[in-house]
């Protein structure tokens, strides 16, 4: 094994400007703000890299259906026209990027404003079909703990945007995203209240044991674990067992 | 002033696209020597039954490190409460405390990895688009690394690892399905009753049968529903 030089440029590293963000909770997970805290960190992402509008989307999570789902941007709580344009199109090619790719995507149209040879200049980058018509732009995607996908675009035609400050940026964003899909999932979590015994016979039933192997596991009568599986089905407002999983997982009542 | 962008694009030639894996493990190996970091692991974790395992993707560990400490250890260090997702700050596992980890390693793997040269280690999740998977980075000596440094390359890493899709698909196998396997279980997922699904996807109910059969047996699943939940947890939809 190699042992690369330890000292040199590592030092001057440390005083650089931490890519976490001003208002960032400090990297601590389950730290959740308000959406309007989300749209001042992102326009604040915005001015840093002069960035004329923003917004973010949900990809949605239907595979037949491949479309952005507008989340927030910068006239919060309307919609902006750009934003409204953005979504109409579907974006249906930056979608199925970003489900496989997590590489930047940015979209100009002659080449000509200042934006577009920023974009072109990145070296980890790719170019994608237009989503706001007429001004370039550039979409990050994210993700969040419960495999939600979505994109944070920026656009407009002065933007600044250099070596390591994207992955600054990038970095931002994906925080960003971690506190918004945390709104989202606790706002879905006050429905079910799901008792200790009922998720431990969803999780045995997700690992793929049957309702005979989950009684003698937990030392229940057969009968039993299938109440405790039928009631959190009703909770989850779940059509059968393997949907109540499923709803389960995505919101992440277990892992 | 060195930043890591910088080294990235000039001196190393490391902005170049990936294409093989031998690109690959000289991008880690690089990414290594930018930020100060000894070894790394890049995994990914998988689900079985009652456990978890890793599928080791690259790795410049000792292979006997490995052999020792057990891909449990390994999968349990990716997945502790300190493993940073991208744009969090990454928090170190030390090996050299190891009362403090408990829940994370045992006190003999702590020491093991601390005596094999992992002193202090940081793990950091990956997203490749929905993929996910972690990179643990180490070093012989505690508080080596900077956790900005750390948090550019992991969103370095992710960039990178975009750009061999078909190398991780590989090794991990997270996603064997066919497209008509995949929007079956989807439906499934969805509650969907066999016939629901043949309907939806105008075929006949043997054929979704079939089709979801073929999933399970991908999946090494015992039957449906955990068909579905390795298809969750493992970021297919």
């Amino acid at each position: 094994m190699s042992r690369p030089g330890k000292d040199g440029g590592r030092l001057a590293a440390r005083n650089r400007k931490s890519p976490f963000g001003a208002a960032s909770p400090d990297g601590e997970p389950g730290h959740t703000l308000s959406v309007a805290d989300a749209v001042r960190r992102c326009r604040w992402i915005a001015i840093d890299i002069n960035a004329a509008e923003f917004a973010l989307f949900f990809a949605s999570p239907s595979l037949e259906r491949a479309r952005l789902v507008p989340c927030f941007d910068a006239l919060h709580p309307a919609i902006a026209p750009g934003t409204r344009l953005a979504a109409g199109r579907g974006g249906e090619a930056i979608v199925r990027h970003a489900r496989t790719s997590s590489l930047p995507c940015w979209w100009g149209n002659d080449g000509a404003t200042a934006s577009e040879r920023a974009f072109a200049a990145l070296d980890m980058a790719e170019r994608t079909e237009e989503l706001v018509p007429g001004c370039p732009g550039i979409a990050f995607p994210v993700f969040g703990e419960r495999g939600q996908c979505g994109l944070i675009a920026f656009w407009g035609n002065e933007m600044v945007l250099a070596g390591d400050q994207a992955l600054d940026i990038h970095a931002r964003c994906f925080s960003l995203f971690a506190a918004v899909s945390a709104i989202r999932s606790n706002e879905l979590r006050k429905l079910p209240t799901i008792s200790k015994r009922e998720l431990e016979c969803l999780k045995l039933t997700a690992n793929g044991l049957t309702s005979e192997q989950i009684a003698a596991s937990l030392k229940l009568s057969v009968h039993t674990a299938n109440q405790y599986l039928t009631s959190s089905a009703q909770k989850l407002d779940a059509t059968n067992r393997t949907h109540a999983v499923a709803k389960a997982l995505r919101l992440g009542l277990f892992e | 002033m060195t930043s890591l962008g910088e080294q990235f694009g000039t001196s190393t030639g490391l902005a170049k696209r990936l294409a093989s894996r031998g690109d690959l493990s000289g991008f880690l190996m690089a990414l290594c020597q930018a930020i100060g970091a000894d070894s790394y692991m890049l995994v990914a974790v998988v689900n079985d039954q009652n456990r978890s395992d890793v599928r080791i993707v690259a790795s410049n560990w000792i292979y006997d490190t490995i052999q020792l400490v057990g891909h449990e250890t390994v999968a349990a260090i990716a997945q502790c409460a300190h493993a940073a997702a991208p744009g969090a700050r990454p928090r170190p596992i030390t090996t050299r405390e190891a009362p403090a980890l408990a829940g994370v390693l045992g006190g003999e793997e702590a020491r093991l990895l601390d005596v094999l040269g992992h002193g202090e280690i940081y793990a950091l999740r990956l997203n490749v688009g929905r993929q996910r998977l972690f990179m643990l980075l180490s070093t012989e000596e505690p508080g080596q690394l900077d956790p900005a440094e750390l948090a550019r390359a992991q969103i370095r890493c992710c960039h990178a690892l975009s750009q061999v899709p078909d190398l991780l698909a590989a090794t991990t196998q997270q996603d064997p399905l066919s497209d008509r396997e995949r929007e079956c279980l989807y439906w499934v997922s969805e509650g969907k009753t066999t016939d629901e699904v043949a309907l939806i996807l105008g075929v006949s109910s043997n054929t979704v049968n079939s089709y979801v059969t073929h999933a399970i047996q991908k999946f090494s699943a015992s039957n449906r529903v955990m068909a579905v939940a390795t298809a969750i947890r493992s970021g297919i939809f």
